[in-house]
């Protein structure tokens, strides 16, 4: 079952609770963890991005990491990084053209998106459904 | 599927799957210092010494070092039993005697029950347990800049002939997996030394942010084909391009409509 994140800008108003949502969701020991979403300024006045990892087809950050810790998820095909094999080595983080594989600095863990296990947290609590998770079809659909 | 008794519960393990990872997945804690996912097993600390058995073998006991074991069908295990304590007292009582001044050991030891050593300490202690987790993770990323040397009490962890590596990019995951943190190297944020080879790290162009070091990327541009471009700015630039070509591609209708 493939899904994606589908991010609409103009439905963002900025308010982060998906930064939060992420952050709780992948608490590490009780302490909240980075977020691996992070919501950008569009370029315009009141215009927010929901910047978050696009799992892409032929992704840098797994054709960088030399130990092999970023693979697909079959399940979710998702990019998982596996935080036991990680060397921290910030291949994927230097690699990564839309940078969104992130070092969380207070952990000491590299991070990112996992869309969380096919049921991500971010697109629960986002309150205008600027984030959604939908089937890849429907996704593709809805971006034309 | 194989089946298989560990402390006396039956569980279920992939075949070829190694003793120690379905022991950890039982919650089970049994000290492991040479163990890292990214690399093959290798059997140093032998501290994941666990006794094994089979209704078959007719009371015969063994005991393996579990990293080391694949598992096997109707194999009964017990992590902690009187012998398999006794080894591990015996092994940590030995790494007491090389590196007596390691937090990591002497924590391991006094958990163990040792807090002492009864061998003669070595004259000169360092940190180096000898796990070969750097050497192993530098052999598997492709760049073998380090190696082990020497035998016996006179083994080390170095670089060909103590000479900076030439193979070594510089992208500390000997330092950073060290599970005693005796690979020492300094980041000023411009520049990187370690095993006494100097690095220039990569400067974001926007936000002056530093990097991986420029023979990583190199080294990451020549053999895994990723653009080089990609290294120019950091991962906090790259987000705010990407929100800004989000951003204006969001508007094309709007302004259409205005």
């Amino acid at each position: 079952m493939n899904h994606r994140l589908i991010v609409s800008p103009l439905l963002c108003i900025g308010c982060r609770t998906c930064e939060l949502a992420c952050s709780f969701a992948h608490a590490v020991n009780g302490k909240p963890a980075r977020s691996r979403i992070d919501v950008k300024d569009g370029g315009k006045k009141d215009l927010y991005v929901p910047v978050v990892c696009l799992h892409c087809e032929d992704p840098a950050c797994a054709k960088s990491c030399l130990v092999n810790a970023i693979t697909r998820n079959p399940e979710t095909g998702s990019m998982d990084l596996d935080q036991d094999k990680c060397v921290k080595c910030m291949a994927c983080v230097s690699a990564c053209p839309f940078g969104c594989s992130l070092f969380d600095s207070q952990h000491d863990l590299v991070v990112k998106c996992d869309l969380c296990q096919g049921d991500p947290a971010c697109a629960k609590f986002c309150p205008t459904k600027a984030l959604v998770y939908r089937p890849i079809q429907v996704a593709l659909r809805s971006a034309g | 599927m194989v089946t298989l008794t560990i402390n006396g519960k039956v569980v279920r393990a992939e075949e070829g799957e190694m003793l120690l990872a379905v022991i950890k997945r039982q919650g089970i804690d049994i000290p492991a210092l040479c163990q890292h996912d990214a690399v093959e097993p290798y059997g140093a600390c032998r501290l994941c010494m666990v006794e094994i058995t089979k209704e078959s073998w007719n009371g015969w006991k063994n005991h393996v070092t579990s990293c080391l074991y694949p598992v096997e069908q109707d194999l009964i295990v017990n992590t902690h039993s009187e012998t398999v304590q006794e080894l591990r007292r015996t092994i940590l009582d030995l790494m007491l005697a090389r590196n007596p001044e390691t937090p990591l050991i002497q924590q391991l030891a006094a958990d163990h029950g040792v807090t002492r050593t009864t061998y003669e300490p070595v004259p000169e202690p360092n940190d180096c347990i000898l796990c070969g987790i750097c050497t192993r993770i530098c052999d598997t990323m492709g760049f073998h800049a380090i190696s082990s040397v020497n035998r016996g009490h006179g083994k080390e962890i170095a670089p060909p002939l103590h000479q900076p590596p030439p193979d070594c990019v510089g992208c500390l995951a000997c330092a950073l997996n060290c599970p005693t943190n005796f690979i020492k190297f300094t980041d000023n944020g411009r520049e990187r030394v370690i095993w006494d080879k100097k690095f220039d790290l990569i400067i974001c162009e926007k936000t002056g942010q530093p990097g991986i070091t420029r023979e990583f990327a190199d080294y990451l541009i020549e053999h895994r084909d990723i653009p080089a471009e990609y290294f120019k700015v950091n991962d906090e630039s790259h987000r705010k391009e990407l929100a800004a070509t989000m951003g204006a591609i969001s508007q094309w209708g709007q302004e259409k409509e205005s």
